[in-house]
Parts: C-alpha cells; sequence; structure tokens
C-alpha cells in the first residue's frame, strides 16, 4: 500500500466518488466500443434464437459469426 | 512532523486515511476479480484471439 495517506490530502467525499465514476465511464465506453465493433454482442442481445439453432446445427461449436475485422 | 494524530487538511489522520485505502483497494481486487470471470465467459463465448 503506496499510496495509503492520499486521502490526507484529497478529500473522501471528493476522490472516492470521481474514482467510481471514472471506472464506471470507462467501463461504459469500453462496452460502447464492442457494442459498435463486434456483431455477436449485438448478436447476443438480441437473442435471435434463429442464428443459434443455425449455428448449433451448422458449425457445431458456438462460435459467433465471423466478425468484420 | 509525523504524529499519528496530526488531523490533515482532509480532516483524516494517517491511520484513518490508510483505513480507508486498504478498503479502496479490497473493493477494487473484489472489481477485478468479477471483471476476470467476465472476460473468460466472454471469451468462452466469443473468442476474439482466435
Amino acid at each position: 500500500m503506496i499510496y495509503g495517506k492520499i486521502w490526507l490530502v484529497v478529500k473522501p467525499s471528493v476522490g472516492v466518488p470521481l474514482f467510481l465514476g471514472a471506472v464506471a465511464v470507462g467501463s461504459f465506453a469500453v462496452h460502447a466500443a464492442l457494442l459498435t465493433n463486434t456483431t455477436w454482442v449485438k448478436a447476443f442481445l438480441n437473442g435471435n434464437t434463429k442464428a443459434v439453432v443455425a449455428e448449433g446445427s451448422a458449425a457445431g461449436a458456438p462460435t459467433a459469426p465471423a466478425a468484420k475485422k | 512532523m509525523d504524529d499519528p494524530n496530526k488531523v490533515w487538511p482532509t480532516g483524516l489522520t494517517v491511520g484513518e486515511s490508510e483505513e480507508l485505502h486498504r478498503n479502496i483497494i479490497q473493493g477494487t481486487q473484489i472489481f477485478g476479480m468479477i471483471a476476470a470471470l467476465a472476460h473468460l465467459l466472454a471469451y468462452i463465448y466469443s473468442p476474439w484471439l482466435k
């Protein structure tokens, strides 16, 4: 623990929400990036059973449709 | 200078600051483990490195 004294100079009522907020914003950004740059997240959210069944019978392993790189 | 009972500008003593920080570190570790599990599940569902 090397930053244990940080709260002597940063008020916890400011630092803690700021820290949690930053993590939330970062996490949201990553999820948004995944949603826009992959196909499997949207397919998953759509839950279109047709695709899952097709994948199941065709490829056997539930690999995602080829993601456009 | 390093009086353990000295109250700093934020209103905390060194002990209180380190106690708070220990909890923050623990929370971050728990978050990290949950995230690692989520990444494992996501990779099983859709391997992105293949």
